[in-house]
This record gives C-alpha cells, sequence and structure tokens, in this order.
C-alpha cells in the first residue's frame, strides 16, 4: 500500500480520534502551547515595542533584537529549558515564549515610528495629550503592522512546538517523532500534516483578523519595512 | 560513585576542559553546520534569482510563485524533513529541500522588492541610451536591486544557520549535533557551546554580508 | 564604475561561498591505503555510541576507514539504514534484533547462540548477518523509585498486576510497539497500565519523569550504571519476558570479510556485562567521551597491540 493510502487509513481510523492519543487531544494540546506561549509573549513585548517605537527611543536595540531572536536556535532553546526546569509544559511555554517575543517587539516598534508625523502633529494640534494620542491616534493606525508581528510570532510558535515532542511534549509533533520512533510512517506522514496545516490555519485566521482591525479608509502602503520585519523563521 | 551525589551539582554549564579537549569534534559541527548552509544559500539563489527576474517581467509569474513558496514557507521544517523522509531518507537532500525552499521565499520576495525600487526614469534613460533589454537587466537593473538582494541573502543566512539545527533530529544537524548529545547525554556543555556558536555564526555572517553590502553598494544605506 | 564593481563584488562573495562549500564537502584524504570504508551506527542512546566505537575502532586500528553515525535514532530508523546500505555495521542486542526482523514472531529464548541462529535466518535473505554473540547482556529492564517501591512493596514484575492501572509507564516512544516492552509486560504478566507517557529510550528524560512524579514505572537498561543514584530500584523479571539480549554486531553480509569478522568476533569475546556497566559508568556519570571510553577500553584488552 502506498505511503499516502496508508495515511488515508491512518486518518480514517476512529481509535485515532478519541484517547490521550487522539487528534482531538493532541490539537487542543498544541493549540493550547502555543496560544499562552503567544499571549504571555505578547503581554510582554507590544507594551515594550509600543512604547520604544512611541518615544521613538532604542531603534536600533528593537530592530536588533529580531536579528538576534532570528539566530537563536528553536531546538536548543527547547533543550536549555528542559535542563533548567525539568520536564513539563512550563518549560516549553517559556522556551516558545522566548522565542514569540523578538518579532512582536520590532514589529510593534517599527509599526508606531511608520506612523505618519503629520498625523501625530495634526492630533497634538487638536489637544490629545500624550496617552490618549498614542490609543486613539496612534495605535489603530499601527495595529495592522502589529497583528502582522503577531502572526508571524504565531505561526513560527506552531513550527517549534511540534519540536516539544523531543522533551516529552505533546501536541501534533508527538505523531512525528513517535512515527520516526516507531518508522510508522503513516503517523509521522500524518503528524507533519497535522502540523503544517495548523501554521497555515494560524496565518490564515490571523491575517484575517488583521483585516478586520485595518481602520475603514485606511490602506496599508506595502513599504519594504513592512517585507523585512515579517520574514522571521526560526523553525 | 558515592550516592545521592546529584548530576547539576557536578555539571558546570561549561565545563572547560571537555571543550578544550573537544575542539575537533566542535569544529566538525561547525564544519557541517556551514556546508549545510552554504548550499542552502547558494541553492535559493539559484532558484530565486532566475524565478525573480522572469516574475518581474512577467507579472502573471508573480503571485503563483510568491503563493506556492508562501505556503512552502508556512510549512514548519520539522514538517518537511518528516514528509520527506519515506522519499529522500535520513540525508543532505532531505535536509536541503526545505532549507532551499524557504530561502527561495526569502530572496524571491526581495529581488522582487529590489527590481521594483529601480526608478522608472532611470529604465527610460538606458531604453534613451540604446540598452537592450537583457544588457539593462544585467547593467543596470540587478545592480540598483543589490540592497534588496543582500537584505534577503542576509535574513536568509541567519534563518538557515537557526534552521539547520533542527536537521539533528534525521541524523545531520551541524551544531544541532551537539545540542542532541547534550539532551542524550544530559550533559550542558556541548548543549551551551553549539548554542552559543550557533548565534555567533549567523552574527558573524550578517555582519559580514553587511560589510559586503557596504562594498558591493557604497551609495546606499545598508537596510 | 560603482554599478560594475558592485556587481563584481556580489560575484565575488558567492565565489567565496562556493569555495567554502567545496572545501567543507570534500572528506579528509587518506594519506596510508585503506582496506575500504565501513560505516558504523549506534542506537540513540550512549551504551549504543560505546560500543559502535569499540567495533570501529577495533576496525580502523585493522587498516580500515571507518565513519560513524552515532544517536542515529531507534532500531526502527538503523534498521532501514543498514537494508539499504546507507549504513554498514550497527552493535544490536540478540534476542531484541530477533523479535524486530521476524515482526514479533516471539522465537527469542534465554540461549543467545540458538537465538543468534535464528536471528541469522532471518537477516541472511536481507543480505544481513548476525556475528557471534558476546558475553556481555544489556536487556530491557523496569524500574520504579524507591519511594514507589516502599509503598507497593514490590520486588518483582508480577507484582506490578494489580496496581498496573494506578501506574503510569515511561519509556521511548517505540515502547507501545515492541514484544518486550509494553506488549510483552501486557501478555506476560498482565499488567494493564492507567497510562503511557512517550519519553526517552533510558534516557534523561526518563530520569527526569520518575523524579517529578510524571511516571511511576520506566524502561532503564540492565546495565545501566546510573540507577542507584537516580533512586531508581529495578524489579525482578520473574517471568523470564526478557530473553538472551547478548551484544552482538549485525553487518552488512558484503562487508562481512573473514578479516572484519575475525576482528569483530575478538572484540565480542573480550565483551562483558561488566565491561558495559563500567563504561557506562564512565560516560552517563563522568561525562568521558564514548570514543575515549571505548579506546581506553580496547588498549586495557590490547586489542591495539
Amino acid at each position: 500500500m502506498s505511503i499516502l493510502a496508508k495515511v488515508v487509513q491512518w486518518f480514517t481510523d476512529p481509535t485515532h480520534w478519541q484517547g490521550a492519543d487522539g487528534i482531538p487531544t493532541r490539537l487542543v494540546e498544541h493549540v493550547q502551547l502555543s496560544a499562552e506561549s503567544v499571549a504571555l509573549g505578547a503581554l510582554i513585548a507590544l507594551p515594550i515595542g509600543i512604547v520604544l517605537g512611541h518615544f521613538g527611543i532604542f531603534g536600533n536595540l528593537a530592530i536588533g533584537v529580531s536579528n538576534v531572536g532570528r539566530a537563536v536556535p528553536s531546538f536548543a532553546i527547547l533543550v536549555i529549558a528542559f535542563q533548567v526546569f525539568g520536564l513539563g509544559d512550563t518549560p516549553i511555554i517559556l522556551a516558545l515564549t522566548a522565542l514569540a517575543i523578538p518579532p512582536m517587539v520590532t514589529n510593534s516598534y517599527v509599526a508606531l515610528r511608520e506612523v505618519d508625523p503629520d498625523v501625530k502633529d495634526a492630533a497634538r494640534g487638536m489637544g490629545y495629550r500624550q496617552l490618549a494620542q498614542l490609543v486613539r491616534v496612534e495605535l489603530p493606525l499601527a495595529v495592522p503592522l502589529i497583528m502582522a508581528g503577531i502572526r508571524t510570532s504565531a505561526v513560527q510558535v506552531v513550527a517549534t512546538a511540534a519540536l516539544a515532542a523531543l522533551i516529552a511534549g505533546g501536541g501534533f509533533g508527538r505523531y512525528i517523532i513517535d512515527g520516526l520512533a516507531q518508522q510508522d510512517y503513516a503517523k509521522e506522514f500524518a503528524g507533519a500534516l497535522l502540523v503544517a496545516v495548523l501554521a497555515l490555519a494560524t496565518e490564515v485566521s490571523l491575517w484575517g483578523v488583521e483585516q478586520l482591525l485595518v481602520p475603514r479608509g485606511i490602506r496599508l502602503l506595502r513599504a519594504p519595512a513592512g517585507a523585512r520585519v515579517r520574514t522571521f523563521k526560526t523553525a | 560513585m558515592p550516592d545521592g551525589l546529584f548530576l547539576d551539582i557536578v555539571d558546570p554549564w561549561i565545563n572547560w576542559s571537555w571543550l578544550s579537549t573537544h575542539v575537533p569534534t566542535v569544529l566538525a559541527a561547525v564544519e557541517q553546520h556551514v556546508t549545510l548552509t552554504v548550499i542552502a544559500l547558494l541553492g535559493g539563489l539559484a532558484i530565486s534569482l532566475p524565478l525573480g527576474i522572469a516574475a518581474h517581467r512577467w507579472t502573471t509569474l508573480r503571485l503563483p510563485s510568491l503563493t506556492t513558496f508562501g505556503i512552502f514557507y508556512t510549512i514548519p521544517s520539522i514538517s518537511l524533513f518528516a514528509l520527506l523522509i519515506p522519499y529522500t531518507g535520513l540525508g543532505t537532500i532531505t535536509a536541503e529541500i526545505p532549507l532551499i525552499g524557504y530561502n527561495v521565499l526569502i530572496l524571491l520576495r526581495n529581488i522582487l522588492v529590489g527590481l521594483d525600487a529601480v526608478p522608472s526614469d532611470v529604465l527610460d534613460a538606458a531604453d534613451g541610451m540604446g540598452y537592450r533589454p537583457l544588457a539593462r537587466l544585467v547593467r543596470i537593473e540587478l545592480p540598483l536591486a543589490l540592497p534588496a538582494i543582500f537584505a534577503g541573502l542576509r535574513v536568509a543566512t541567519v534563518s538557515t544557520i537557526g534552521i539547520v539545527t533542527i536537521t539533528a533530529v534525521i541524523g545531520l544537524g551541524g551544531l544541532g549535533q551537539l545540542i542532541l548529545k547534550g539532551l542524550i547525554e544530559s550533559f550542558h556543555t556541548p548543549l551551551v557551546v553549539a548554542t552559543v556558536l550557533s548565534i555567533a555564526l549567523a552574527l558573524v555572517a550578517d555582519l559580514g554580508l553587511a560589510g559586503a553590502q557596504r562594498l558591493a553598494v557604497p551609495w546606499s544605506r545598508g537596510e | 564604475m560603482n554599478r560594475i564593481r558592485g556587481s563584481v563584488w556580489l560575484v565575488a562573495a558567492l565565489a567565496a561561498l562556493a569555495t567554502v562549500a567545496a572545501a567543507c564537502g570534500g572528506t579528509s584524504t587518506p594519506t596510508t591505503t585503506s582496506k575500504g570504508t565501513i560505516t558504523v551506527a549506534g542506537f540513540n542512546f550512549p551504551e549504543s555510541s560505546i560500543l559502535a566505537e569499540v567495533y570501529g575502532q577495533a576496525l580502523a586500528h585493522d587498516g580500515y576507514t571507518v565513519n560513524y553515525k552515532l544517536l542515529l535514532g531507534t532500531r526502527e530508523v538503523v534498521a532501514p539504514a543498514i537494508k539499504s546500505g546507507q549504513i554498514d555495521l550497527y552493535p544490536g542486542y540478540a534476542a531484541t534484533e530477533l523479535e524486530f526482523y521476524n515482526s514479533g514472531a516471539g522465537e527469542a529464548n534465554g540461549d543467545a547462540a540458538a537465538t543468534t541462529a535464528k536471528l541469522n535466518t532471518h537477516l541472511s535473505s536481507l543480505g544481513l548477518a548476525a556475528l557471534t554473540p558476546s558475553a556481555a547482556v544489556d536487556q530491557n529492564a523496569f524500574a520504579v523509585t524507591k519511594a514507589t517501591q516502599a509503598k507497593y512493596s514490590l520486588s518483582k514484575l508480577s507484582d506490578l498486576t494489580p496496581i498496573g492501572d494506578q501506574l503510569v509507564l515511561g519509556a521511548g516512544p517505540e515502547c507501545p510497539t515492541r514484544p518486550f516492552c509494553q506488549p510483552g509486560l501486557q501478555s506476560t504478566y498482565g499488567i494493564h497500565f492507567k497510562a503511557f507517557k512517550a519519553l526517552d529510550t533510558d534516557g534523561p528524560l526518563t530520569r527526569a519523569a520518575f523524579k517529578n512524579g510524571t511516571i511511576q514505572v520506566g524502561l532503564v537498561f540492565s546495565s545501566d550504571a546510573d540507577l542507584n543514584q537516580a533512586g531508581l530500584v529495578v524489579l525482578q523479571d520473574d517471568k523470564h519476558l526478557e530473553n538472551a539480549d547478548n551484544v552482538v554486531p549485525v553487518v552488512r553480509q558484503t562487508v562481512a570479510t573473514s578479516e572484519v569478522t575475525t576482528v569483530l568476533n575478538k572484540v565480542s569475546a573480550g565483551l562483558t556485562t561488566a565491561d558495559l556497566v563500567t563504561m557506562n559508568g564512565q560516560v552517563e556519570l563522568l561525562h568521558q567521551d564514548a570514543d575515549a571510553v571505548a579506546a581506553a577500553y580496547l588498549q586495557q584488552h590490547n586489542f591495539f597491540g
């Protein structure tokens, strides 16, 4: 039987849809690990990037953090997290959060920097004070690029969460690693497909959210900076 | 062995004596790492340059190329390795296909941005001076697109160096082999050394390319 | 002109890259005439690296060029590799090899020679051969923490049968499909575990899972050196689930010349279980390198003349 036929058979086997090793359970594990890491990362990264971008300070650091972040091997961070924190979800989430932070910092910094200075002038002229200006004028304009950063982070986290299976993590990566160990190509293939589909679904759905959040009447100009900060792949 | 002697106390994060006696091992890992990276970059350029030039010239090619490689880019490397293993085995080909594919997207995007950014009056002037299309491409457009191409090369290099460590799962890995060794043998030093060297390698490559860019295109501010 | 100089620099950078690739891609040229190249692989646990190095270095001393692919993976990864010729030799364990190549038919027993002979009947059609088994044995063993042992008064595996559904078993991901692992515990001892946790093959993940209580029963190897230090106790295999897992080199027939076979058999003849435990201790506890430990062993046993 060809591999693809075996994979179809694997997916249509009802036992693979129940239990601790079933697709729904693994999906929840994977999404939970990824979502918690991106959320935690956003909680840390967005305020930093927004504040730095608003005041226009430490720009080289904010952009450089993405360069360094891109250079950090995700596999190594997971193993270090295991050796420091032991087994379980905590080290995985910590490692994934660390990987999620750089693109969000850089993107939110650039997003705030690229707000048209004329708009900021007009706001100041209209009497907006700092915080109000930030929240009601700059942020809505910056949202698209910030969302692009969150989207980049999320896709990378979903990809790296698949590696977490190497330190006994759950999620779809389990199928890939277990399939490799058992030389069960159908399982390995199925796991690879599931991770790929989840990554694509994350990209598409967050792109959808990004479109919804763009204020009506704003057309985002595709500046070279946009393309630059969005190419961030560590896994 | 004394009872209750916990490994963590005995195992410092960097055991310098291990390091000093294992320089050849580490260098071999670096060598494999660099080889895998260079193959991925050259492969990426070999595909993205002609493809980018073609997509710039014939705009119908643009969206399909970007979309295809864009989808490929979103697929995690471990997925691609796992999907390829039954067909291409555990080896360099399995490792390089995803790495090259990712680089094609990064470079393609930047080549298109670079070629698009050539001012139209420059093109007009060239045409006016009698340049034929091929000569115009090679002697005017590509050189002006160099900053963008270099920027893409830098991103691709740093990205590739990081992802190469994951190929340890299929028996390669370069510095990833040391990471795997650190995991399986519960040993901090190779893990820390590999991480630091991987980051250092990426930063050195990035700086090197930035320097090369400054020499190549002195009239433009490096991105 | 600037733009021409720019292009020249780009071409120069690429040429430099290509040169680096070519230089790095080349393997070191052997200065003396070699009797041939042999690729030795090991499983993804340290003892296998040690054995691969021991056999490999003996061959290298005899004049062969030896390449190593250590920590390659589980048997499920190594076996296809040797079948397809990507590797030439790996240090196997007789009974487990037999049950792998006969798809779990249950032919292995406690007799190493008989088991190996049976193994060869399955290997010959694959172009492989198992040589003479060593006296050194490393079997699967199941351990619990000292605390668990005290809590349930455990001394042998049969003691687990009534309480299996309260315990979680931890081992490498290949365990649920291996006859000497979870299925064997179920069929020979009637133990049905509450859950199975996929970790690693007797590695740090398993040790960590014991420590934080994620698992109560875990797979270890009978030749492990760090069990006492890790606070683990092996339960006695009273119903003899595990069989003659003697170390035996599995080699491709085309590589198994009489000279190669002689060298490998000589190494196997001198290897004992105590040697395995000692060498494991040096690697697992003292973090010495597998190749250094193997070299010291061969030196000590006068393999280097």
